[in-house]
């Protein structure tokens, strides 16, 4: 469904991603991990439009969309959250959540756009906040409602950046449930970027790891975490050898 | 453009209601043989609420701050102008090309300077208005600082105070449908986003560079409309005052100091801010007019961030809420 081939971005003298290839399969839940700055977040922004590499291609569903704008991105069916979060702050949950479902691949009108928005919303849980302003949500709300937003578009990939980062244990629990959810429901194939490796490992089917904008890894979540190169990148040299 | 705008016509809701009672009323105002003062300054009225209504299209409802409306205003006031003068073409016939001009002029700088975001914008925009006034100063068929004398309406002055108070009237309730308009269709819903966060409105499938050009093109054709009026009105004309940047300027206070995120809002801006200026320069001293003007900007700057209309947006849902609010809160206490 999604195939990275060759894919190299370079910001000034530094070189973000170098040669990534990678495939997904449609259904897939695949998470993507590495230590901070491997490339996880840049690779999100050349599969979504918001740069293009500086060398090879983006395939997604047999189009080569190498180089398209974010928004041509979204309306073939790609959606993505961001790691920091970002909604509309001066709308309320609603309004944020009709933009994607007027401009995605949905609803023709603002009527229509505003009932699949309660919907979605209704679906990741913030029914009761619906009419709040996004700014006044807490931060697992705000996940929630960039959950939604993504959702809107009616995407088939959607790329998940950190949605667990900064919730606390009963929030991630709350959150995978969510995760399953939508795959249940609308069978998305999902791209998870994520720190919190323990959540990773019960939620993902394959994991790729990449380090210094470099794929090292990629295989089954037991696989992985028991490769030891993959063990020297995140502890050090020491804990792989013992 | 025209697909995007045209949303579900429902049955009139009060405030449209509202809006065409106060329209008919102001439409009425000539039966009462008003003196050709008060004809003129409700033209003046009704012009600069158009203009800051127009303005907020880009400006208001898509974040862009525009310093330079003047440009789109006299690029119209000329076009009807010098058709006028030069092949006798009534203003009244030739104004949609004066808005067509302004909108094709907009294509044209909005492509490069719409990538431009926050003060880099404004400040371009600013340096276009004062462009397009050294250009009407030099070129010769404009005849310069000299100006353009044009032919009168062949009526009575006060017939034609009237003529021109009504098609201003008329353009200024056109402005402000399309504007209400807007917020009630996906264009409106777009621009939003791009106020908000034009990145993540991207994901969301918003082309936003198309959407903002449209928004450009729209809001400069109907400042150019106002401008093909205003030069026959006048029936003189001259680049000094049509590109001036001190009209840019007014109208943004306006459209801010109203409430730039409504689409009454620019309308409320314009005509609080006529009248506290008209009062100020015919009734007290000297200046008064200027410093009274700056510290109700700076008030409503500071305290007001989204303007005047903000406090009523605040009020109301409040005082609904409230009352929504209460038979829980009654629950609560009874447990």
């Amino acid at each position: 469904m999604l195939k990275g081939i060759n894919i190299t971005k370079r910001f000034g003298g530094v070189t973000a991603l170098r040669n990534v290839s990678f495939s997904v399969n449609a259904g897939e839940l695949v998470g993507l991990i590495g230590p901070n700055g491997s490339g996880k977040s840049t690779l999100f922004s050349v599969i979504s439009g918001f740069f293009p590499p500086d060398d090879g291609a983006v395939v997604f569903e047999g189009r080569d969309i190498t180089g398209y704008p974010s928004h041509a991105v979204a309306r073939l069916g790609i959606a993505r959250t961001f790691q920091i979060v970002r909604p509309f702050t001066g709308m309320t949950v609603v309004e944020n959540v009709r933009v994607g479902a007027l401009y995605g691949r949905g609803e023709r009108n603002v009527a229509a756009a505003d009932r699949r928005a309660r919907e979605l919303i209704e679906f990741v849980g913030l029914g009761q906040h619906a009419d709040t302003l996004a700014r006044n949500l807490t931060l697992a709300e705000k996940k929630r409602l960039e959950i939604a937003r993504a959702l809107s578009i009616q995407p088939r990939l959607l790329l998940l950046d950190e949605v667990f980062a900064g919730l606390n244990p009963a929030e991630v629990r709350g959150a995978i449930d969510l995760i399953a959810r939508i795959r249940r429901e609308f069978g998305v194939t999902i791209i998870m970027v994520e720190h919190v490796l323990k959540a990773l490992m019960e939620t993902c089917e394959r994991v790729i790891v990449l380090s210094y904008g470099e794929k090292i890894a990629e295989g089954a979540p037991a696989e992985i975490a028991a490769d030891p190169h993959v063990i020297s990148v995140y502890l050090g040299k020491a804990y792989a050898a013992g | 453009m025209w697909r995007v705008l045209s949303g579900s016509f429902a049955l009139p809701t009060p405030d449209v209601m509202l809006g065409i009672g106060l329209a008919l009323v102001c439409a009425a105002v000539p039966l009462a043989t008003p003196s050709a003062y008060a004809l003129s300054f409700l033209f003046t009225v009704f012009m600069y609420g158009a203009l800051a209504g127009s303005w907020n299209i880009i400006g208001g409802y898509a974040g862009y701050l525009s310093f330079g409306h003047a440009a789109f205003f006299g690029l119209g006031a000329y076009t009807t102008a010098l058709l006028l003068f030069y092949f006798g073409w009534s203003p009244f016939l030739t104004l949609p090309l004066a808005g067509a001009v302004a909108a094709l002029f907009a294509a044209l700088v909005g492509y490069p300077c719409l990538r431009l975001r926050g003060p880099y914008f404004s400040l371009v925009t600013l340096i276009l208005g004062l462009a397009m006034y050294s250009l009407a100063l030099n070129l010769p068929f404009t005849q310069g600082s000299t100006g353009l004398f044009l032919p009168f309406l062949k009526v009575d002055v006060y017939t034609s105070h009237i003529i021109f108070y009504e098609i201003m009237l008329a353009l200024l309730v056109i402005v402000t449908a399309v504007l209400r308009q807007i917020t009630h269709t996906k264009m409106g819903v777009g621009l939003a986003a791009i106020r908000e966060d034009e990145d993540a409105a991207g994901t969301l499938g918003v082309d936003a560079t198309r959407l903002k050009l449209q928004a450009f093109m729209l809001s400069a054709f109907l400042t150019g409309l106002v401008g093909g009026v205003y030069s026959y009105y006048k029936s003189y004309l001259d680049p000094s005052f049509v590109f001036a940047t001190s009209i840019s300027i007014t109208i943004v206070l306006m459209a801010l100091f109203g409430g730039r995120l409504t689409w009454y809002g620019p309308l409320v801006g314009a005509v609080t801010l006529s009248v506290v200026n008209e009062v100020l320069t015919t009734q007290a001293p000297p200046q008064t007019a200027r410093i009274v003007f700056g510290a109700l900007l700076i008030g409503v700057i500071m305290f007001l961030p989204d303007g005047l209309m903000s406090i009523a947006q605040r009020l109301l849902p409040t005082l609904v809420m409230r009352r929504a609010q209460h038979p829980a809160a009654r629950d609560e206490t009874a447990l």
